[in-house]
């Protein structure tokens, strides 16, 4: 069995692999920074001062996340955690991951998909009974009743998603999507 | 008295049966937002932006902001019936709140809540009253050199109070959001930066969406990502507390609200370090520190004044120096401007009576708390038993309208998808959100004002470094930044202690 000091000590090594990725990510996204600003117009056409050129600040700022994300890098890197890098894979394959893409995947497909192509308060209808259905029932970790589900679904969706378009494009004169 | 006058037109101002509504229904609203656990007091003002867009301006500040003062005071019921922080401010609730609860004392726990709550919002609004307009008048003298350091103060102390993780962070945090704030056209020479060709970002992000993404829809994926367990305890005892229940621990409420109301002035460091600041100073003072985590009802009074006073005290510089106090504040800040209301320095001069309405609607939420707060109990835990499942699918209904309908462009939609799929990721590795906030909010103050001083002095920054004022905030930004290095806040503590940082005795 796995005690608790387990645990956080395996929460600690995921974090600092998932750290180290992420820090090398923003060292990469502090030189793009530090590239587009250099490269950006001076505008000399112009006659500005050259301490006023619009990539001024981007430049430090880009300086400055490359500088601490390197830091992280380093930080990160000295941590041990061995099957840090196993365990954070594995998180792909965890209940928690799934639970977020299909969340993801809804209001991927309800704002990219539906809205614009069936009216909204249709779409949002849609949504939601989706939304309870999925989680009440498919990733309900606990004992599902699917008609109850089913029945709090409907009158949700209904309530709330034809509530929300009279409350804000009726009553409160909001242009909704 | 002149202040006094303004105050009681203030007050007198919202005295009517349409600000009242306005002002039960808003803080009803809050309440309930801030007890369902995952809605947090920004995301909640985030989304009622756009329905009092419509409204007139006051009404429309009176609204968010009983609905901000509403959520930080509701999150103390989940707190104590459910030992789950309602919004992150409470979460120092928990510690004694819950322990009381499970003594059968969840009655009295709720309105010790509710009381010192309603005192902690009293602490800061006198501090308010008293400060802003002192400040604000300070803040006529600034020019282009205070502000860049304001600007670039605020995000750092932020990165370096809230980064829970390490102060890394919290600074990475703040340089993400201060490069969010670059893209779009720049003020001084109108250049469209980092827009890549797509006009719809030449207007910039702006925050709206940005706050609904990564307080909305960030927070619905935290809370969805597992199924929410709980037990809610009973309430069986009586829940208005009498007044020694209160006032014997008067001490322990003005010093809560006194670091609540100076944590609140920092900008970008919200309640929870308000809360947790109090309660680990209670402990400190406290004569009977054992008794802290078991059920202390000192503990409880501190956490939930520290967490208040933060509330009004963060009006401080958000109204007087467009710098937003919190989270929340900076959500606050746009719903001004988009009402025509510009906080800053210029306000005591534009619209003095503005400052004196703000205090006049903390008055007012904070009256309906109390009121609603010791009256309304078996509505409020009927809120918490409603399932994750069903909330979270509406509110993210909530987001959509809420990030569209303010411009009414598609594009700002997916400005929220980015910033709540990025804000989830950020959070999840413990990066603090106040700092990315304060940096989208006042990056453009940043840039503007550095390029404008260094126009002014053609290209010399010696005035960034000479001018009594910035001199300070320039020395307080790299104190700030050094005190983050562990080897250097080590070396500088055992100086002040009798003992080394390593338990071995200093040399003298």
């Amino acid at each position: 069995m796995q005690t608790d000091a387990d645990t956080d000590a395996r929460q600690e090594g995921i974090r600092a692999r998932a750290d180290l990725v992420t820090a090398l990510v923003l060292v990469a996204l502090g030189l793009a920074v530090i590239y587009l600003s250099w490269t950006m117009p001076r505008l000399e056409a112009r006659r500005i001062h050259p301490s006023t050129i619009p990539g001024l600040v981007p430049l430090f700022l880009g300086v400055g996340l490359t500088l601490l994300g390197g830091l992280l890098a380093w930080r990160s890197w000295r941590i041990k955690a061995p099957g840090g890098w196993q365990d954070l894979i594995g998180l792909v394959r965890t209940r928690e991951a799934l639970r977020i893409g299909v969340i993801l995947a809804l209001a991927l497909v309800h704002t990219l998909v539906l809205v614009g192509l069936i009216p909204f308060w249709a779409a949002a209808m849609l949504f939601i009974f989706t939304f309870i259905m999925v989680f009440e029932t498919w990733l309900n970790e606990g004992s599902a009743d699917p008609v109850k589900s089913f029945i709090w679904a409907l009158a949700v969706a209904v309530v709330f998603g034809g509530g929300i378009y009279l409350v804000f494009e009726r009553i409160f004169l909001v242009r909704l999507p | 008295m002149e202040g006094l006058i303004l105050l009681g037109q203030g007050v007198a101002h919202f005295l009517t049966p349409w600000s009242l509504f306005n002002v039960a229904w808003a803080t009803l609203l809050g309440v309930t937002i801030g007890i369902l656990p995952g809605l947090t007091a920004t995301m909640g003002v985030a989304l009622l932006v756009t329905l009092t867009y419509k409204m007139a301006p006051d009404q429309a500040i009176l609204t968010l902001m009983c609905v901000y003062l509403g959520a930080i005071y509701g999150g103390s019921r989940t707190a104590i019936l459910l030992n789950i922080p309602g919004t992150p401010a409470n979460a120092a609730a928990t510690l004694d709140g819950h322990p009381l609860a499970r003594q059968g004392r969840a009655g009295l726990a709720m309105g010790l809540a509710t009381t010192s709550s309603t005192l902690g919002t009293m602490v800061g609004i006198f501090f308010l009253a008293i400060i802003a307009p002192l400040l604000s008048e300070a803040a006529l003298k600034f020019g282009s050199y205070e502000f860049f350091w304001l600007a670039l103060f605020g995000v750092v102390i932020s990165g370096q109070m809230t980064g829970s993780d390490t102060p890394l962070k919290g600074y990475i945090a703040g340089i993400i959001g201060l490069l969010v704030a670059m893209i779009g056209m720049e003020t001084l020479h109108a250049y469209q930066r980092f827009t890549f060709g797509i006009s719809a970002l030449g207007g910039g992000v702006d925050l709206i969406p940005a706050m609904v993404g990564a307080f909305g829809l960030a927070e619905i994926l935290s809370a969805m990502k597992r199924k929410a367990v709980g037990h809610i305890a009973p309430v069986n005892d009586r829940v208005v507390p009498r007044l020694k229940e209160i006032f014997q621990y008067w001490r322990t409420i003005i010093r809560s609200g006194v670091i609540g109301t100076f944590i609140g002035i920092i900008p970008g460091v919200g309640e929870d370090v308000g809360s947790w600041s109090s309660y680990a100073a209670a402990k400190r003072a406290s004569k009977h520190p054992e008794e802290f985590g078991k059920g202390s009802q000192e503990g409880l009074i501190a956490a939930e004044t520290g967490d208040n006073a933060v509330v009004s005290a963060a009006m401080i510089p958000t109204l007087t120096l467009a710098m937003p106090g919190s989270a929340a504040a900076a959500v606050l800040i746009a719903a001004m401007l988009i009402h025509g209301i510009r906080p800053g320095p210029m306000l005591m001069v534009e619209n003095a009576p503005f400052l004196y309405q703000v205090v006049a609607m903390l008055l007012l939420a904070t009256l309906a708390n109390l009121i609603f707060g010791l009256s309304l109990t078996k509505l409020f835990i009927k809120v918490l038993a409603v399932p994750r499942e069903r909330l979270m699918a509406v509110i993210y209904i909530l987001c959509v309208v809420g990030s569209f309908a303010i411009t009414q462009r598609m594009f700002d939609v997916y400005v929220m998808l980015v910033f709540g799929v990025v804000g989830f990721l950020l959070r999840e590795m413990k990066y603090p959100m106040a700092p990315l906030v304060l940096g989208i909010v006042l990056g453009d103050l940043l840039d503007l004002n550095l390029r404008r001083g260094l126009a002014l002095t053609n290209g010399d920054p010696s005035p960034f470094f000479t001018r009594p004022i910035s001199a300070v905030i320039c020395f307080v930004i790299v104190l700030t930044i050094l005190m983050s290095i562990p080897a250097v806040s080590k070396r500088v503590r055992s100086l002040f202690s009798r003992t080394g940082a390593d338990g071995s005795p200093a040399r003298s």
